[in-house]
């Protein structure tokens, strides 16, 4: 096991460095940089090669990428943000708490209500309820989770329009008074601006979730195993929740990893549309104004976290699944 | 016909029976097979018919829409949908006709209003030509070729034909069947232009995107060694980077040129198709290994056929079923993945229009008016929905028909 644990981690490195340097590429192809919004400056027509001096930009871009790199791997630093001129460290950590506070509650809450959708779906194979579930999963698959969050909105404050106060707000993660609240106030606030994208992200995902749940349901279901449980005289409730539901579970569970980027991505629409401060507005406005290492910050620290992910539902199958040898 | 052989053709015009049963002796071949289960799922007959619709739409959205794709009209942002009557103050059935609407600034909230004015109507007219320099268009089949071979040949818009417009003659009154965006810009018709490039694009993508994977994946399982191991590092690392953010990553590399719509609408294209292809390349390569290593193939190895030959005529069509249904099933993930990278206004650029893009307005305008007066411009979601399911449906369908597993 230890081999095997030493052996995967291993294999993550060359696959990060490729990932990071694919990143920096894409990047660097794109036209123009940071300075270019000052190359027609009037005053100082040469504002655009002295702030390129200052910043280094104008070093070749595999120089910068070895740079950036190094100063990754020996002391944990991932450059200055041009914009703001602060730490990219201290920028983006915020946001990702902020966008965590997000995604974990929509990922408890999805695997909550997907797992029982599942079980329910396999256990009642083609009756009414399942059939009721596979069009909604089918609708919840199609629907955009950005329009569904316009959606959303716009019924926020249609309902403010009719009735003069707000049942949920109009996106934001705090009221505009929230540093004069108390603290149960402000975990209230909080809780209260959470509702919406948490819906939206819960409900685009659950679609996904659910169908994998009762896909992996009605695998165990047709297996040998069950079979001669239910010959030897178990009922059906102690077939179905203490032989076949612990066996699907285990491989959901281990999925995650593999479910992370997706979640990421549609939380990501979602925070945009509901000015949620988390990653990608952020992110979105960083691509906007070229400013490289907080772009390459987020990338990496994402892509980090889903290695790891991986890494761990890798591991976690690897453990409850005796046929997987290392 | 998949099942026809040399003999129907010189015999006379076989029966259906004969037919039938000629294809029973021989064994039908895939298509045939799949044709026949295709045509047992309802529900993705149906998803094939509202497709065969959205894609006609499109294809003749010049002639169904009652005004060019670039029309404005500042003065009348947000001109609420235009009522159609087809009975009369009596209420007897008339031609369709409609009221000019009016606008007016409430004194108190400094809000639009708009008021149907009932004072005079007019009439639609069906099958009007409109000879204005805009309002001229070239027609479908020849508006596929790009435009600069139709500069370098001379084709010029001429069609004149429209499916309606307003009785008017001087032109003022206009119909707008689901009310116009903020810049004027008829809805209807700017959901039918769209839809030429949010519905294309899917298809265009994903043959992209299974083409690479397809040559990258034979490839890779076919000669193995170092070039399997960088291709399964390539499409390794591209998996490790969350999508959303490399595809933001991407089309922010072609954003700042301010390139024409024209040029942008490939590159998004190429740039869909390079996050999507990984996925096609593991399968393909890992059904490559397997099948390299059968008789078929073993036997044309030892007569002598060329790798290239053994990859593109033996091994690659064993996959093709496989690759039928991927692309169906890719197509909808690309469809809504251009809208949201049209959404973010990193994708199609206005003048175009795209869904993604025409629901950028609504995200623009929602905090100000919510559901309640603008409520028109989430329309183009709806058609988003509506693609994706019938995508969806018919994947899932063509799954069922090649799938041998899945058959019911």
């Amino acid at each position: 096991m230890f081999v095997f644990i030493v052996r995967r981690v291993l294999n993550l490195i060359p696959t990060f460095l490729l990932a990071t340097f694919l990143a920096w590429f894409v990047i660097e192809i794109a036209p123009g940089d940071f300075a270019s919004q000052f190359a027609f400056d009037q005053v100082d027509p040469n504002k655009a090669q002295r702030i390129r001096e200052v910043l280094g930009l104008n070093q070749p871009w595999p120089i910068r990428y070895l740079y950036w790199l190094r100063n990754l791997v020996t002391n944990f630093d991932l450059g200055t943000s041009m914009v703001s001129k602060g730490d990219v460290t201290t920028l983006i950590y915020p946001r990702m708490v902020n966008s965590f506070w997000l995604l974990l509650p929509a990922t408890v809450l999805t695997f909550l209500i997907a797992i029982p959708i599942g079980v329910y779906s396999a256990v009642r194979k083609y009756s009414i309820g399942d059939r009721v579930l596979t069009v909604f999963s089918l609708i919840g698959l199609a629907v955009p989770n950005f329009f569904l969050a316009l959606l959303v909105l716009a019924f926020a404050v249609y309902f403010y329009q009719s009735n003069g106060w707000f049942l949920i707000p109009t996106g934001g993660m705090t009221s505009s008074n929230h540093s004069q609240l108390s603290l149960w106030q402000q975990l209230l606030d909080r809780g209260w601006h959470l509702i919406a994208p948490l819906l939206v992200v819960t409900l685009s995902s659950l679609a996904t979730t659910s169908r994998i749940m009762r896909g992996e349901m009605l695998e165990v279901m047709g297996q040998d195993y069950i079979r001669t449980a239910k010959a030897k005289g178990l009922s059906e409730n102690v077939v179905t929740y203490k032989h076949a539901f612990r066996n699907a579970v285990v491989v959901i569970i281990a999925t995650i990893g593999g479910l992370l980027p997706g979640l990421i991505s549609g939380a990501g629409t979602v925070e945009f549309v509901m000015r949620w401060p988390g990653i990608t507005p952020l992110f979105i406005s960083s691509i906007f104004a070229q400013d490289v290492y907080v772009v390459m910050a987020l990338l990496t620290v994402l892509t980090l976290f889903l290695m790891i992910g991986n890494l761990l539902s890798d591991l976690a199958l690897a453990l409850v699944d005796p046929r997987i040898r290392y | 016909m998949a099942t026809q052989t040399p003999q129907t053709q010189t015999g006379a015009a076989p029966s259906r029976r004969a037919r039938a049963a000629r294809a029973e002796r021989q064994g039908a071949s895939l298509s045939t097979i799949a044709w026949k289960q295709f045509r047992q799922h309802p529900l993705a007959r149906g998803a094939l018919l509202i497709l065969g619709i959205l894609y006609t739409a499109a294809a003749f959205a010049d002639f169904l829409a009652p005004y060019p794709e670039r029309y404005i009209n500042t003065n009348n942002t947000f001109q609420p949908p235009t009522q159609v009557h087809f009975r009369d103050e009596d209420g007897r059935w008339s031609r369709p006709y409609i009221y000019p609407m009016k606008k007016s600034l409430d004194l108190q909230t400094f809000q639009t209003v708009w008021e149907v004015d009932t004072s005079q109507k007019y009439y639609l007219k069906f099958f009007v030509r409109r000879e204005g320099i805009r309002d001229r268009y070239v027609p479908f089949p020849v508006s596929l070729i790009p435009l600069k071979l139709r500069q370098t040949w001379d084709i010029r818009p001429t069609a004149t034909l429209h499916l309606f417009g307003v009785d008017d003659p001087t032109d003022r009154v206009k119909v707008h069947l689901w009310g116009t965006d903020d810049l004027g810009g008829d809805v209807f018709g700017k959901v039918l232009f769209g839809a030429r490039i949010s519905l294309t694009i899917g298809i265009l993508a994903s043959l992209v995107a299974i083409a690479i994977g397809m040559l990258m994946g034979g490839l890779a399982g076919f000669y193995g060694g170092w070039l399997d191991e960088l291709i399964l590092r390539l499409v390794e690392a591209i998996d490790a980077i969350p999508s959303l953010f490399l595809l933001l990553t991407l089309s922010a590399v072609f954003y700042p040129l301010g390139l024409p719509s024209s040029v942008v609408f490939p590159l998004i294209v190429v740039v869909l198709s390079l996050i999507g292809w990984g996925g096609v390349a593991r399968t393909i390569r890992a059904q490559v290994l397997s099948l390299k290593e059968r008789d078929f193939a073993v036997a044309a190895k030892a007569a002598g056929a060329s790798n290239w030959r053994i990859i593109r005529a033996h091994l690659l069509p064993q996959t093709l079923s496989y690759v039928i249904v991927v692309m169906s099933l890719a197509i909808p993930g690309f469809i809504l993945t251009e809208a949201v990278l049209s959404f973010f206004g990193l994708g199609i650029q206005p003048p175009a229009t795209s869904w993604g893009l025409m629901l950028n307005t609504a995200q623009s305008f929602v905090g100000v008016s919510g559901l309640g007066d603008r409520w028109w411009i989430f329309i183009p979601g709806i058609f988003i929905f509506v693609s994706v399911l019938t995508w969806n449906l018919l994947g899932d369908g063509l799954r069922d028909a090649f799938d041998p597993r899945s058959r019911r």
